[in-house]
């Protein structure tokens, strides 16, 4: 492994200097759950890491009508969060099948989006509850809804010297109910497919609804013309059948090591169903 | 780039000299000689590496040294029970067979040790999560599971 400086600022100031002051070949450091693999496997090979976790700028969890996430929250605290729970379950799923305990109790719900895997767990959740990104950096702060955010595999729109400081969710409409739903080898692994719905119904009728699925497309999708499908109708059998069969339509999947582009294909379908189907259920 | 840290280990106080690029795993294994802590897939899968951070269970594998500092970490080393016995999850993997090989067990009783530490009382379910960030290549699972029950039931 390339040995690296590591750096441990205080404050963003501080950090942004640094990254600043910096040649190049600089990263910041959230968890490092996912780049301390990568540098070890070589895929990138940084001269320095700014390590975010002694800012305090970027901790905590306030909730008064929206939720304000700190981006170095840990996939842990938003676990065991029983607020969290009871008003946005989605998310807490999401961070509870997400890798294992030891993973969990170090990386940060930051890490997971700026990391911008297309399998992110913690994506489809906040893309369905249309969180909204806080950016800073040394040109000043710039919010973000999550949809623009992920810019393919391993891309962001950040600059490099930015740090995403705060996820903002949006308090939901009465009547909303949703569901996260992972497909993966073990429960543990990486999502083969995983997907997020929120819906808002009112007298049986799907007012609004959100829906969003990962690992099967270069960046976590929305899947819009299948939202637009849905509302003002009531869900019935047939309606999920076609949801289903948009779905399908509308992902690009790769085949890997986990799985092939066809399964992928077939289960974004069968997936995106069924977090409909649990999310209705949630809204009885 | 070489720095001092000083941190908690195993109850005591210790300082050593690491470099930046360094996990804590190798500041353990190298420099502080306790090779209880096994290096394992390095890449945070295998949870052979498994300590406690503040009594979190981690990856050292893949926890930069330096943000130990002022932190207490507890390794296998510092696992003991009264009259300086094993400690209650050692002593139930030895009676109920959960040490096959021996490798992943100071990652698994480390991990047990945090289950129960946060659950007194998991469901069979729960352990199975509690140990879900640790491999056993022997699958030796059904003991292992069955010592942590059994261990469940001496520290209550």
């Amino acid at each position: 492994m390339k040995k690296f400086d590591y750096l441990q600022p205080e404050t963003l100031k501080e950090a942004y200097r640094l990254m600043e002051k910096s040649k190049g070949g600089t990263r910041y450091i959230a968890g490092g759950t996912d780049l301390i693999v990568n540098i070890k496997k070589g895929v990138i090979q940084p001269d320095a890491l700014i390590s975010l976790k002694r800012i305090k700028e970027l901790t905590g969890i306030s909730q008064n009508k929206e939720l304000v996430l700190g981006s170095m929250t840990l996939l842990r605290d938003i676990e065991r969060d029983s607020s969290i729970t009871q008003a946005y379950p989605a998310l807490v799923q999401a961070a509870k099948v997400l890798a294992t305990p030891q993973i969990r109790n170090v990386a940060t719900i930051g890490g997971n989006l700026c990391n911008s895997a297309p399998s992110a767990d913690c994506a489809p959740p906040l893309l369905v509850l249309e969180a909204s990104l806080i950016l800073e950096g040394p040109g000043g702060r710039r919010e973000v809804p999550i949809e623009g955010f992920f810019k393919g595999p391993g891309q962001t729109c950040m600059e490099a010297s930015e740090v995403l400081t705060r996820i903002r969710i949006p308090p939901l409409n009465g009547g909303s109910a949703m569901a996260f739903l992972k497909l993966g080898r073990v429960s543990t692994d990486i999502a083969v497919v995983n997907a997020a719905a929120c819906l808002t119904v009112k007298n049986k009728a799907c007012m609004k609804c959100r829906l969003a699925v990962g690992a099967v497309a270069p960046v976590p999708l929305r899947l819009e013309s299948v939202e637009k499908m849905i509302e003002g109708n009531e869900i019935s059998p047939e309606l999920l059948e076609r949801a289903e069969k948009m779905a399908v339509d509308e992902v690009s999947p790769i085949t890997d090591v986990r799985s092939t582009e066809e399964y992928r294909r077939t289960m974004s379908g069968v997936l995106i169903k069924r977090a409909i189907e649990q999310a209705m259920k949630g809204s009885e | 780039m070489k720095k001092t840290i000083h941190f908690i280990l195993n109850g005591h106080e210790v300082s050593v000299e690491v470099e930046s690029h360094k996990m804590l795993l190798q500041i353990l294994r190298d420099n502080l000689h306790l090779t209880g802590t096994k290096d394992g897939c390095g890449q945070g899968e295998c949870g052979a590496c498994t300590v406690l951070v503040d009594g979190m269970s981690i990856d050292s594998c893949l926890y930069p040294a330096f943000e130990v500092e002022g932190k207490s970490v507890t390794t296998i080393e510092g696992l003991v029970g009264e009259g300086n016995k094993l400690h209650p999850i050692q002593e139930a993997f030895v009676e109920k067979g959960g040490v096959q090989c021996g490798f992943c067990t100071p990652g698994m009783i480390m991990s047990a040790k945090a289950l129960l530490d946060e659950n007194p009382n998991p469901t069979d379910e729960e352990i199975r999560k509690g140990i879900s960030g640790n491999l056993c290549r022997c699958t030796g699972y059904v003991q292992i599971i069955d010592s942590i029950r059994k261990a469940a039931r001496s520290l209550r």
